[in-house]
């Protein structure tokens, strides 16, 4: 066997080498993708708490209803659309076509009902003279950019999630995309889930304490 | 391309795990949001508030994100990590507290 010939078999072998994770490189550099994520969500979520426990004064404008109510039900919203996302890919992966198509539409929804429940709340607090540099009821002015920034991000992040969710349901339809694609934007979706899992409490139920 | 399962993943909870696990992260908001009616103080609050976030957290990794029936390599390359990084994070934030007491006093 000649040198080329040897050099070209030992770099097939490494392409064919199975990844370290037993994983598709689509899902692991999904993951790649939420560690980052993950690292962004948690540096703004400690500045917000640092900001907050250094202001004195700082604002709590959120009463139990409808501001926490309102909360509680876009929690529930979101938590359902994992459930039924997970159904999506269970769907998938078995091949049922028809039944993935189906969940992932419901998880399109749900997310955006969330996206309106949360645009609702924005639509009320602008009114009532809310912004990033302004706090009608006086005192330190901080609360609005950090509020609408949080929150403005994890929207940003679900309403991505519904354009991948769409796209990704379409190439599954026409054959152009697999179960595979279907699990990696799951992953996506149910993080998207777990950062509002800290972004509510924080922001909304810290909101409550005195 | 079209129609390949994913089959890379260990043997998985059905739908009715599934639902189980939702019912139960749904009881945590039910308690998170009880919590907040204790007045309980802010410390307090906070540090129960998180526990339970990270709990929530931890179940949504591990069975939504299915970190569970991954390899152990997955998790060891990819948690560990976002804590440390969150760990330091909490050591150099503080250091914005050095404005407050620091800082030259207003005449």
């Amino acid at each position: 066997m000649s040198e080329s010939e040897m050099t070209l078999e030992a770099g097939h072998a490494a392409a064919l080498e199975p990844s370290p994770y037993g994983i598709q490189s689509k899902k692991l550099t999904m993951w790649l993708f939420i560690i980052s994520d993950a690292v962004t969500f948690g540096a703004i979520l400690f500045g917000y708490s640092y900001l907050r426990a250094g202001t004195p004064g700082w604002p709590t404008p959120f009463q139990f209803s409808p501001s926490i109510v309102n909360g509680l039900v876009m929690t529930f919203v979101l938590l359902t659309s994992s459930l039924t996302m997970l159904a999506a890919v269970a769907a998938a992966k078995q091949g049922r076509k028809s039944s993935c198509l189906l969940w992932m539409s419901a998880t399109i929804v749900l997310g955006i009902i969330f996206a309106a429940l949360h645009l609702r709340e924005w639509s009320h607090m602008f009114a009532e003279g809310w912004s990033l540099s302004k706090n009608p009821l006086g005192g330190p002015v901080q609360f609005g950019a950090t509020f609408f920034s949080i929150t403005g991000l994890h929207l940003m992040h679900v309403i991505s999630g519904i354009i991948a969710l769409i796209v990704i349901a379409i190439g599954y339809n026409t054959d152009w995309l697999d179960a595979g694609h279907v699990e990696t934007t799951g992953l996506y979706w149910h993080f998207v889930d777990l950062v509002w899992m800290f972004v509510f409490p924080l922001l909304y139920l810290m909101n409550t304490a005195r | 391309m079209g129609g390949a399962a994913v089959t890379d993943t260990k043997h998985e909870p059905g739908m009715k795990e599934y639902i189980t696990i939702w019912v139960g992260l749904l009881c945590i908001v039910g308690i998170e949001t009880f919590l907040t009616t204790l007045h309980l103080s802010s410390h307090r609050l906070l540090a129960a508030l998180l526990v339970l976030a990270f709990i929530e957290a931890g179940i949504a990794l591990l069975y939504f994100m299915h970190l569970k029936y991954e390899k152990p390599s997955l998790f060891w390359s990819l948690v560990p990590a976002v804590i440390f990084v969150l760990f330091m994070m909490n050591h150099i934030w503080p250091d914005a507290y050095r404005m407050l007491n620091l800082r030259v006093p207003n005449q």
